[in-house]
C-alpha cells in the first residue's frame, strides 16, 4: 500500500488535498473527494444513475456502421484522413484537458486550418465581453476565501458544478481573516430555481426567466445613489441591501446566467461589480465547472490576444469569433476533453448524424460523441496516468502528477502524432 | 566558438571603457583577454559594443498581466522575447512573484524565449506579523524568508507594502507601522544577509534608511511627485541607496482603453496593472538631477513593447531636444552619455540582481555582447534612431541576432533564482496552513517553468 497526494480533476477548482491509497499499480481509495472527482477515478462504479460511463481502453473505428477496435496506427491513419483531407475542419471542446495538450491541438488548428472551439465559449464570452466594458478587479481563491465577506452566486450552483467550491473558498472555507467561516459572511443566490443553495443562503432570490436584468436593474436602484423607485422584480431592494454592507464581495456567476440574454446580463453584472467596486472591493468571477477552461482561455490571451475561438481556415488570417460555432459550416470535426454530443440539442445532433459528418474522438471515457464517432482514441487520464498541467479557475497552474502506468497515450502525444500524420 | 569582434569602440563603464576603440575575444560562453584561433571574426567598424541589456524591472509575467490583452496592444509571450532580443536586451527581470503565484509567473517567464529571466518574491508582511515585533524571532523569519525564496525560484526580495496594515479593524492590534518595519527590516538584512527592493512612495521616500546599502528603491519615478519628494530621492541615492525609475510608459495611442485592471495579490493595496500613464517628467527630472551611480533605467509598468517603449525614453536622456516640451524648462540640462545608458541599463541592473558575470565586458563575464550601428560623425541627437534595434546580439557566446535579424530562434534561455539552501522550518509550515494549496503545490514545480539555473 503506498499513499499518494493528488490533484482532482473533477472541476475547476482542482482541490489538491485528496490522499489516495495506490496498491499493485491500482487505485484503491480516495480520501477528501467529491463526487466528480469520484466518478473520474473510478469510473465503471456506477455513482448516476443515468450516466453511461466506462473507460475506453483500445482505439475504435467505425466499419460498416459499428465500432471495431483497430490499432493505434491504424486509427490514427483514418483521423489524420479524415481531417487532413476535411476543407472546412472544427476542433471542438479542450476545456477538460491538460494545458500541454491544449498547445498541441492550437498547433494541430493552425497547420489543418480549423476553428478551435473551447466547449464553453458560450458562458466564458459574455464574461470578457463585460471585462472590456468595465474593467476587472480579479482576486484569487487564496484571497477570496481570507477576505469575502459577501458571497453572491448568479446563476450558478457549485453543489453541481464544482461540489468543494463552497467549502474550500467561498462559503463555509475558513479563511484568515473570515475565521468563522460561514457565520462571518453574507452568503445570497440568484436563480431560477429553489436549488439546495437556500438551506444555507441568507438570501435566494427566485427569478423567471427574462427577469434576470429587471432584477439587476432594480438592485442598482436601491444601492446609494439609485432612485429607490419600486423594484420591477421581488427581492431586488434586499439584494441590494445585502450588497451594498460588504466590505468584500464577491460574484460568482455560473452558465445560468448565460443561458438567456448572456451578453446583456454579463454586462450588467460587471457595471454592478464595477459601481459596488467603487466603493468597497468587488469581483466578478466565473464559476468554471471544466477543470482546465481557464487555461485553455489564458493560452488564447497569450497566443493570439484574444479569449475567443479562433478560425485559421480564412483567406485573410487568423479570424476570431465570440459567437458559438455554427456546426453546419463544418465537415469534420475532432473533439476532446468535452462531450460534444451531450449538450448538442436532439434536433442538431440528429442533423449533425444525417450529414454523416465525420467525427473523431479522444476520451479517456465511453460517452455519446465517442458513440457517435467515426474514429475514437482512448486516452490516459491527465492527473493520474499522465502528467499535465491546469490553471485551476483563479487562474493558477498546478501540476498533474501521474501516478498509475497506462498503456495509454497521453491526449498531447496523439495531438502530436497527429501533428505529424496530417 | 571562438569569436573575436573587431574595430568596435567599446563603451564598458565597470571598466573604464568609453568608447574605446578594443577587440573582444570570446571563447565558448565567456570573454578570454586573447584567443589563439578564432572560428569566426564580427567586423564592428563603425558600431558600439556594449554588454547585453538587463531589464531589471520587466513585468511581462505579473499574475494577471494577461487580461490587459483584453484591450489589445500587447505582445505575445513569443513576440516579447523577440522583442527583448531585438533591443539588444539578454535578461528580464519580472518583478512580482508572490508565494502563490509564483507558478504562474515562472510558467509566464517560461513561454519568453531567447531572453533569459528571473523575478522578484513579493513578501507578504501579513505572514510574518508578530515575529516582525519580537527580535528574538528575526533569525527565524530570515530563514523562512530563505526558504521561501529557494522554495518559490525567486532571485531576489521585493516588498510592495513595508507596513503591516489590515483592512479589517479587527487586525489593528497586529499592525506595525512604516518605520518600525524599516528598522526590523534592517536587522533582518543585517544579520541575515538579506537585502530588499522596496517598491517607492511619498510614504517610503520619507522614512530614514540606517543601512542604504542594503535598500533598492523600485519604481523612483512614480514617487517623486513634487519637489521636496525629488529632494528627498535624491538624498536617499546619494545615501547610497539604489533605486530604479521606473518611467511611466505612454499610453499607446488608440490601442489601450484605460479601464481599471487591479489584481488583489492579499496586500492592503491590490495591484493596479493598468495606471495612469504618460507622466514621464518626474522620472526624467530624477535622471537628470541624480549625478551617482545609482540609479538604474527601468519601465513603471507592465511591457507592451520593449522596442517601441524603450529608445523614445533613451531618446529623452540623451537629447535635450527630445523632451516633452511641457515644464521642460525646469528640467536639469544634463544629456546621457553612452556609458551613462550602459550604466543605468547594463552594469547597474546585473550588480543589483547579483549577476556578477553580466554587465560588463571583463574577461571572465558571460559573453553577452550587444552591438549596435553607430557612427562616429552621428550626433548626439540622433542615437536613439541608431541604438533602437542591435545590430547583433550575442547570449553566452552564441550570435541571436546578426546583421538585424534573428538567426538562432532555438537558443535556450534559463530562469535564474537564488539558491540559499534553507529548508522549510516551523514557520514556513505555520504559514503554509493559511494556503488554500498544500505546501507542495505551492512551491514550484520544474514542469512550470526552467530551465533553472540557481545561484549560491
Amino acid at each position: 500500500m503506498e499513499q499518494q497526494s493528488l490533484i482532482c480533476t473533477g472541476c475547476g477548482c482542482l482541490c489538491d488535498d485528496l490522499d489516495v491509497t495506490l496498491s499493485q499499480g491500482q487505485l484503491q481509495e480516495v480520501a477528501n473527494v467529491c463526487l466528480w472527482g469520484l466518478s473520474r477515478f473510478f469510473p465503471n462504479k456506477r455513482l448516476h444513475p443515468k450516466k453511461e460511463r466506462h473507460r475506453l481502453l483500445e482505439p475504435l473505428w467505425r466499419q460498416n456502421g459499428r465500432l471495431q477496435k483497430v490499432s493505434y496506427t491504424k486509427a490514427l491513419e483514418q483521423a489524420a484522413a479524415i481531417l487532413g483531407t476535411s476543407r472546412r475542419p472544427l476542433i471542438y471542446g479542450l476545456t477538460n484537458t491538460g494545458s500541454w495538450a491544449q498547445e498541441a491541438a492550437l498547433q494541430l488548428a493552425r497547420k489543418i486550418k480549423a476553428r478551435l472551439e473551447p466547449a464553453d465559449l458560450a458562458f466564458k464570452a459574455p464574461y470578457y465581453h463585460s471585462l472590456r466594458k468595465h474593467g476587472l478587479y480579479w482576486a484569487p481563491l487564496e484571497v477570496i476565501r481570507d477576505e469575502a465577506d459577501t458571497v453572491l452566486f448568479w446563476g450558478a450552483n457549485p453543489l453541481h458544478s464544482c461540489p468543494r467550491h463552497l467549502v474550500r473558498y467561498s462559503v463555509f472555507a475558513r479563511g484568515r481573516y473570515t475565521e468563522r467561516g460561514v457565520e462571518e459572511r453574507q452568503v445570497a443566490a440568484v436563480d431560477l430555481y429553489q436549488t439546495e443553495m437556500a438551506k444555507f443562503c441568507h438570501l435566494l432570490v427566485q427569478i423567471e426567466p427574462g427577469q434576470e436584468l429587471a432584477l439587476l436593474q432594480g438592485v442598482g436602484e436601491h444601492l446609494p445613489g439609485g432612485s429607490g423607485a419600486k423594484p420591477p422584480v421581488k427581492g431586488a431592494r434586499k439584494l441590494a441591501k445585502l450588497l451594498s454592507q460588504a466590505q468584500f464581495g464577491v460574484i460568482f456567476f455560473g452558465r445560468g446566467a448565460t443561458y438567456n440574454q448572456g451578453f446583456g446580463v454579463l454586462d450588467a453584472l460587471g457595471g454592478l461589480a464595477a459601481r459596488l467596486g467603487k466603493k468597497q472591493t468587488w469581483a466578478l468571477f466565473p464559476l468554471s465547472g471544466d477543470f482546465n477552461s481557464q487555461g485553455l482561455y489564458h493560452l488564447l490571451l497569450n497566443e493570439l490576444g484574444v479569449p475567443e475561438a479562433p478560425d485559421f481556415g480564412h483567406e485573410d488570417g487568423v479570424l476570431t469569433s465570440s459567437m458559438p460555432v455554427d456546426f453546419h459550416e463544418f465537415d469534420a470535426i475532432l473533439v476532446l476533453g468535452a462531450d460534444l454530443f451531450w449538450f448538442l440539442p436532439e434536433d442538431q445532433a440528429l442533423a449533425w448524424q444525417q450529414r454523416q459528418v465525420p467525427v473523431v474522438s479522444l476520451s479517456p471515457f465511453a460517452n455519446r460523441t465517442t458513440s457517435c464517432a467515426q474514429v475514437v482514441l482512448p486516452t490516459a487520464l491527465a492527473g493520474l496516468e499522465a502528467a499535465e498541467v491546469a490553471y485551476r479557475m483563479d487562474g493558477l497552474p498546478l501540476v498533474l502528477k501521474k501516478l498509475l502506468p497506462t498503456a495509454l497515450p497521453a491526449d498531447r502525444d496523439i495531438l502530436l502524432d497527429l501533428i505529424q500524420a496530417v | 566558438m571562438q569569436i573575436k569582434i573587431t574595430g568596435g569602440r567599446v563603451f564598458d563603464p565597470a571598466q573604464g571603457l568609453d568608447g574605446t576603440r578594443q577587440d573582444l575575444c570570446i571563447k565558448g560562453d565567456r570573454i578570454v583577454s586573447s584567443l589563439k584561433k578564432t572560428d569566426r571574426v564580427i567586423e564592428a567598424g563603425g558600431r558600439v559594443v556594449v554588454p547585453g541589456g538587463i531589464d531589471l524591472r520587466g513585468q511581462v509575467a505579473t499574475y494577471g498581466l494577461n487580461f490587459l490583452r483584453l484591450w489589445g496592444g500587447f505582445s505575445s509571450p513569443q513576440e516579447l522575447g523577440r522583442l527583448y532580443a531585438a533591443a539588444g536586451y539578454t535578461h528580464v527581470h519580472e518583478p512580482f512573484l508572490t508565494m502563490y503565484t509564483a507558478g504562474y509567473v515562472h510558467r509566464q517567464l517560461a513561454a519568453i524565449p531567447l531572453v533569459d529571466t528571473s523575478a522578484s518574491l513579493v513578501l507578504n508582511l501579513r505572514d510574518l506579523d508578530n515575529y516582525l515585533k519580537s527580535i528574538d524571532q528575526l533569525e527565524e523569519v530570515g530563514q523562512t524568508v530563505k526558504a521561501l525564496q529557494e522554495k518559490t525560484r525567486a532571485l531576489d526580495l521585493r516588498l510592495l507594502e513595508p507596513f503591516v496594515r489590515y483592512r479589517q479593524d479587527f487586525y489593528a492590534h497586529r499592525t506595525l507601522d512604516s518605520v518600525k518595519t524599516m528598522e526590523m527590516l534592517t536587522r533582518l538584512a543585517l544579520d541575515c544577509d538579506l537585502r530588499f527592493t522596496l517598491e517607492a512612495s511619498p510614504e517610503i521616500l520619507e522614512l530614514p534608511f540606517p543601512e542604504p546599502g542594503l535598500f533598492h528603491l523600485g519604481a523612483l519615478g512614480r514617487a517623486v511627485t513634487d519637489g521636496r519628494l525629488l529632494d528627498l530621492a535624491l538624498t536617499r541615492l546619494a545615501e547610497g541607496v539604489t533605486g530604479d525609475l521606473g518611467f511611466a510608459s505612454p499610453d499607446a495611442p488608440g490601442k489601450m482603453d484605460k479601464k481599471p485592471v487591479k489584481i488583489d495579490l492579499g496586500g492592503y493595496y491590490p495591484l493596479d496593472l493598468n495606471p495612469a500613464g504618460g507622466d514621464l517628467l518626474p522620472a526624467l527630472r530624477l535622471a537628470l538631477a541624480h549625478q551617482g551611480p545609482n540609479l538604474a533605467f527601468s519601465l513603471g509598468g507592465p511591457v507592451r513593447n520593449p522596442l517601441e517603449e524603450i529608445p523614445p525614453l533613451f531618446s529623452m536622456l540623451c537629447d535635450r531636444r527630445a523632451r516633452p516640451l511641457v515644464d521642460a524648462k525646469d528640467l536639469p540640462d544634463r544629456e546621457f552619455s553612452l556609458s551613462d545608458w550602459v550604466w543605468a541599463t547594463r552594469a547597474l541592473p546585473a550588480k543589483i540582481l547579483g549577476l556578477g558575470d553580466r554587465g560588463h565586458l571583463q574577461a571572465g563575464a558571460r559573453a553577452d555582447v550587444a552591438l549596435f550601428d553607430l557612427p562616429p560623425e552621428i550626433p548626439q541627437a540622433s542615437w536613439p534612431q541608431y541604438f533602437g534595434r542591435c545590430h547583433t546580439l550575442l547570449k553566452a557566446g552564441e550570435v541571436l541576432i546578426d546583421n538585424f535579424e534573428l538567426v538562432a530562434p532555438e537558443t535556450p534561455k534559463a530562469t535564474y533564482y537564488r539558491r540559499t539552501g534553507v529548508d522549510v522550518g516551523p514557520l514556513l509550515v505555520e504559514i503554509c496552513q493559511y494556503r488554500s494549496l498544500r505546501p507542495e503545490n505551492l512551491w514550484v514545480a520544474d514542469a512550470l517553468g526552467g530551465a533553472w539555473v540557481g545561484l549560491d
